[in-house]
Formats: C-alpha cells, sequence, structure tokens
C-alpha cells in the first residue's frame, strides 16, 4: 500500500507513512461511529418523539384521535379522492354501528381542525356549509341517534367538539368528524401515515363545523379555531418536554416548557465551559475536515511527527479542566452512558492528540495541506484487520 | 424530521469551523473569552445548521448585534448569512391583525378572562424572553418555535457531550502515554522527521494493545 498522495505530508518518507495513515483513518472512523453513536444516543432523548415529529401535525392528530375518534367525511365526494374514497367505504362499514370513523388525516393542522370530533347536525349544515360538501343522507340519518349517547360521555381530555366550517381553498378533503364510544387507534394511526402529508404548518383556511348552541359569529369561530390551534401544539410540547403529560392546565404545562429551555440553556453554558478547559490541548482546526470527509478522511495527524512534545502541555490542562466542576449531575449521568464509544475513538484520537501540540507550537503549519488520501482508504483497511 | 444525522453533521462541521475561526486553542485568550467564543460558535452552528427559522433567524441578529461585525465574517460565511437573514424584512414586525377582532377579544378578556390571561401571559412573556427571536411572534408562532428551539438545544447539548467527552478519553489517554513512555519524548522533541512519526506509532500501538485489553 503505497501511499500515493503522501506529497503534503512534509517528510518524504513513505513507508513509515503507512501505520500512521492507517490509525488516522482508523481515527476518523473511530470518530465517525463516535458521532453516528451519538447520534442515536442523543436522538434517543427525544427519540420517540422526534420519529413522531417527523410529522407533527400528524402527532396531533393521533392525539386528538387518542381519546376520541373523528367523524367519517360526510362530504366525501367534495375533494380528496382517496380520503374521500376511504371515507365513503368506512361509511358503508359503520352505517350499523355508531363506533367512530377514525379519519385519514393528511397529518396535516388543517385536519387537526377538521377533525376534532364534531357532530353532524342537520340544523348547523345549511348556514355554515358553503364548501359544497353536503351531507350524504345516509350520514344525516346516522348521526342523530349515534350522536346522542356519545355526546354526554364526552371523552376526557377532548372537549373538543366540531367546530364550525369556512371555505377551504385547498380543497382538501373534509373530515366529518364523528364522535364514537371505541377507540380506533390503531387504525387512525395508520391512515394518516398512509395519507399524503398535506401543508404540514400552515393553516390557511380551516372547515370547521359550528357546535350546537355555540355563536356561529365569525369572530367567535375564528377565535376558537385559534384556540384550538394553540392547544394542538400545546399537546406537541407536552410531550416533548419530559414529565409534562400528567400536568393539566396550560399556565403549568408553560412553567415546565420554561423551566426546560431555561436547563437546556444551562447546560449549553456549562459545556462550552468545560470544552473551554479542554480545549487547548485539541487543535480543532483539524477535526473539521474529519467529519466533513466521508470518502477521503485527512490524515490529521500523520503529516507531523514529534507529537511527544506536546504532552508537557496537557499536564497543565488538568488543573484548569478540574477546577471547573462543579455543576449538576445530570449531564454527568447523561455522559457516562456514552463513556464507552469515546474510549474506541480516542485510541485514534491519541495519535492525533499526540500530534496536535506540535501543531500549537507551530501554529502556521496548514493542517488543510496534509492529505495523503488517496493511501489513506488502503491502510484503514490495513488496520482494520489489525484490530 | 428534525435532528437528521445531516443536521448534527452539519453542526459539528460549523462548531469546529467556528472553533478555528475565533482560535479558541490559542493561549492567547483568557478562560472567559474562550467560553464565550465557545459558546457563541455552538449557537451560530446550531442556527445555521437549522436554516432559515424565526428563532434563528433572531439568534444569529442578537450575535451579531453583540458582537458589532467583529467576529461573525469568519464564523458565518457571506453568503449563508444573506440567505439566511433575506426572508426575515425586520425582526420586530409585529403580525398584522385586524383591529375590530383586535378590539372584541380585548374587550372580551378585559372583562371575563383576567385571571387565566394573567397566568398564561406571563408565562408566555417569560417564554418570549427566553426563545430568541420571540419577541415578535403570536402565541401560535412562539410555541411553535419553541418546539423547534427545544429540539434544536437537545441535539444541540448532546453533541457537545460527547466532543467533550472524547476530548477528556484522549486527554486521559495522553497522560497515560506520557506515564509510561518518558523516554521517548526526549527522541522526538521538535522531531517532524522520521523518528516522530514512529514514535507516534509506536505510542498508538501501545493504545490500540491498552484498548484491547479493556474490552
Amino acid at each position: 500500500m503505497e501511499p500515493g498522495g503522501s506529497s503534503g505530508v512534509g517528510s518524504g518518507n513513505s513507508g513509515t507513512y503507512t501505520p500512521e495513515i492507517a490509525e488516522s483513518l482508523r481515527f476518523e472512523e473511530e470518530i465517525q461511529s463516535l458521532i453516528h453513536q451519538s447520534f442515536d444516543g442523543s436522538s434517543a432523548a427525544g427519540g420517540s418523539f422526534t420519529a413522531l415529529l417527523g410529522l407533527p401535525a400528524n402527532q396531533a392528530v393521533e392525539l386528538l384521535h387518542h381519546p376520541g375518534p373523528g367523524e367519517p367525511p360526510a362530504s366525501a365526494a367534495s375533494s380528496s379522492p382517496t380520503a374521500g374514497d376511504l371515507w365513503r367505504l368506512r361509511l358503508g362499514e359503520h352505517h350499523a354501528a355508531t363506533d367512530a370513523l377514525r379519519l385519514p388525516f393528511g397529518g396535516s393542522s388543517t385536519f387537526v381542525e377538521r377533525a376534532a370530533r364534531f357532530s353532524v347536525f342537520a340544523t348547523d349544515d345549511s348556514p355554515a356549509s358553503s364548501s359544497g360538501g353536503g351531507l350524504s343522507p345516509g350520514l344525516k340519518a346516522e348521526p342523530p341517534d349515534s350522536d346522542s349517547p356519545p355526546t354526554l360521555p364526552a371523552p376526557a381530555g377532548r372537549p373538543r367538539r366540531p367546530s364550525k366550517r369556512k371555505e377551504c381553498e385547498k380543497s382538501k378533503a373534509k373530515a366529518v368528524a364523528k364522535k364514537s364510544k371505541s377507540a380506533e387507534e390503531n387504525t387512525s394511526a395508520a391512515k394518516p401515515a398512509a395519507e399524503e402529508n398535506t401543508s404540514g404548518d400552515k393553516l390557511p383556511y380551516v372547515h370547521v363545523r359550528a357546535r350546537r348552541g355555540q355563536a356561529t359569529d365569525s369572530h367567535s369561530l375564528a377565535e376558537r379555531a385559534r384556540r384550538e390551534k394553540i392547544n394542538a401544539r400545546m399537546k406537541l410540547l407536552q410531550d416533548l418536554v419530559p414529565g409534562c403529560s400528567k400536568i393539566t392546565g396550560t399556565a403549568l404545562v408553560l412553567d415546565e416548557i420554561i423551566n426546560h429551555v431555561q436547563s437546556l440553556q444551562r447546560q449549553v453554558e456549562f459545556l462550552s465551559m468545560k470544552l473551554a478547559a479542554v480545549n487547548p490541548r485539541i487543535d480543532f482546526s483539524g477535526l473539521d475536515h474529519i467529519l466533513s470527509a466521508e470518502c477521503g478522511p485527512l490524515a490529521v495527524g500523520s503529516g507531523c511527527g514529534g507529537g511527544a512534545s506536546g504532552t508537557a502541555m496537557w499536564a497543565s490542562d488538568t488543573a484548569a479542566s478540574t477546577g471547573g466542576i462543579r455543576r449538576m449531575p445530570p449531564p454527568q449521568q447523561i455522559w457516562h452512558l456514552d463513556l464507552v464509544h469515546p474510549q474506541q475513538s480516542s485510541t485514534v484520537w491519541e495519535n492525533n492528540g499526540a500530534a496536535h501540540p506540535h501543531f500549537l507550537l507551530s501554529p502556521a503549519i496548514s493542517l488543510v495541506g496534509y492529505d495523503p488520501a488517496g493511501s489513506v482508504p488502503l491502510n484503514s483497511n490495513q488496520l482494520k484487520m489489525e484490530l | 424530521m428534525q435532528v437528521t444525522r445531516a443536521f448534527k453533521q452539519a453542526f459539528l462541521e460549523r462548531m469546529l469551523l467556528g472553533f478555528r475561526a475565533t482560535d479558541v486553542s490559542s493561549k492567547s485568550m483568557s478562560f472567559q473569552e474562550k467560553k464565550s467564543f465557545i459558546k457563541l460558535s455552538a449557537d451560530v452552528a446550531i442556527a445555521v445548521a437549522r436554516g432559515s427559522r424565526k428563532w434563528t433567524r433572531g439568534l444569529i441578529a442578537s450575535v451579531s448585534k453583540e458582537q458589532q461585525k467583529r467576529l461573525l465574517p469568519r464564523v458565518i460565511p457571506r453568503k449563508q448569512y444573506e440567505r439566511l437573514m433575506k426572508p426575515c424584512s425586520s425582526n420586530s414586525w409585529k403580525i398584522p391583525r385586524s383591529k375590530k377582532i383586535l378590539r372584541k377579544s380585548l374587550r372580551v378578556s378585559s372583562t371575563r378572562r383576567k385571571k387565566k390571561l394573567c397566568a398564561v401571559e406571563k408565562r408566555t412573556r417569560v417564554l418570549r424572553r427566553l426563545v430568541p427571536g420571540g419577541e415578535s411572534l403570536s402565541g401560535f408562532s412562539l410555541l411553535d418555535e419553541t418546539l423547534d428551539y427545544v429540539l434544536s438545544l437537545r441535539a444541540q447539548v448532546g453533541l457537545m457531550q460527547s466532543l467533550l467527552m472524547t476530548c477528556e478519553a484522549s486527554k486521559r489517554r495522553a497522560h497515560e502515554l506520557k506515564c509510561t513512555s518518558p523516554e521517548t519524548k526526549a527522541s522526538t522533541v521538535g522531531n517532524r522527521g522520521r523518528c516522530g512519526m514512529r514514535t507516534v506509532v509506536v505510542k498508538a500501538e501501545k493504545q490500540f494493545s491498552l484498548l484491547k485489553k479493556e474490552f
């Protein structure tokens, strides 16, 4: 394995480069693995949520669906064909039962609004339904008897009832949420995933239906829509912040959120302080190349020899780092979990660490030049077999 | 999906770039200065990696105001800065609301929902101060930006922790090496030639053997 491209390395000795380049390549791979491991690890904290958060509106929809079901859209004929078909099917299925027909929401917040269970009332149909989706007569017959029983046991935490209906420009499938007794979370969970993800964040116009006995003037309707938007977001935040799901009430939840944000900001400050303490030993200029280069890793340390000269410097840094330790246990605990991995990478770091202080002595040396990229991959394989 | 691998890699790259630009490895800085620069790099990195959101723009704006264009041109490439800050004309732009609705809601809230207003409004005010760029956000977008911001902060903390741990672990190893092989120091001080590299190789191999024993 000839280090073919080792021109930039400074000492023209190709023979000795081989193991070093291999080691440095190994180092880069370990760093990569560390990063990837930490990626998995750090994402695991919010993993369950972030996975869900891929479609936040989906999540919201799911949350909405949890306590209660949604109704099939009466206006299945109106716009979205796929959703409409599904709904028509479900209409057929559930004609006898009063079970909720979960809405296959596209996962946008628009659906959140629409999907709010609302009872279909013949009285409220005519004035509000300007959207053009008329209720099918079969469905109309259904709601009156199905609605009354479910109305009474309003599912806990889901006081939301159907709201009003407005103009929908985007002609998304309109959801006619129906109250139901049984929960069909699984089907509803499957549906949002299957449905196409609509806008996601924006709420241009919302088709909602006015609840019985509620004011139908535009202002209160608008307010209600706005409130429901905010409540949906609050639910998401509740899931995100640990220990917030049990808390009821906006103020307390906001309290928790504020505490969480403050603690995260404090953690960032603390970590930056620790990094400042440990920093002088590592020359970070080399690392970004390592991180950016996927296939052609840099042999940062291999270029310069004489790493031992820097060891004297390291002793001085321990004092600084130990002085800074004073903080909360949580960061420490988390660190211990990841401790296994840095050990693997640290050995190769050592190679770089040994070389770095040398760079500190001669900052003029540009690390960019040290790049026997061609030879490195071959040597890495060699090294892998060694280990 | 917010916390993707690309996002994390972008964040790490930017942070290290920032470290280099602000030259935190040099000996000439005080500890406080170093710490502030590291924090600056980390914050800018998280904002640039995230892209164009209201809180990112607020963050970059506040940083540039603080730094007075001293270091920022180095930490953030000019083009990206333009790209990020362009969509936001002014950070203190209030969301236009119909006056009639505002008046009505004000009337309603003042008469009926006073208590709720106090409790929630206080906290909303605090949250506005915490989230960068939150002053000009409405209730809904404030929550939205908070969500985003919390996720990004989490990623930032996790990555900084792993970086720190790697540094400390390698530092520990360096100390071990130093203890075990003092004799090689003399030969390699200032020597960038063949011998130096060989010594480094030797040290690295010792480390690998140590590691193997450990596991």
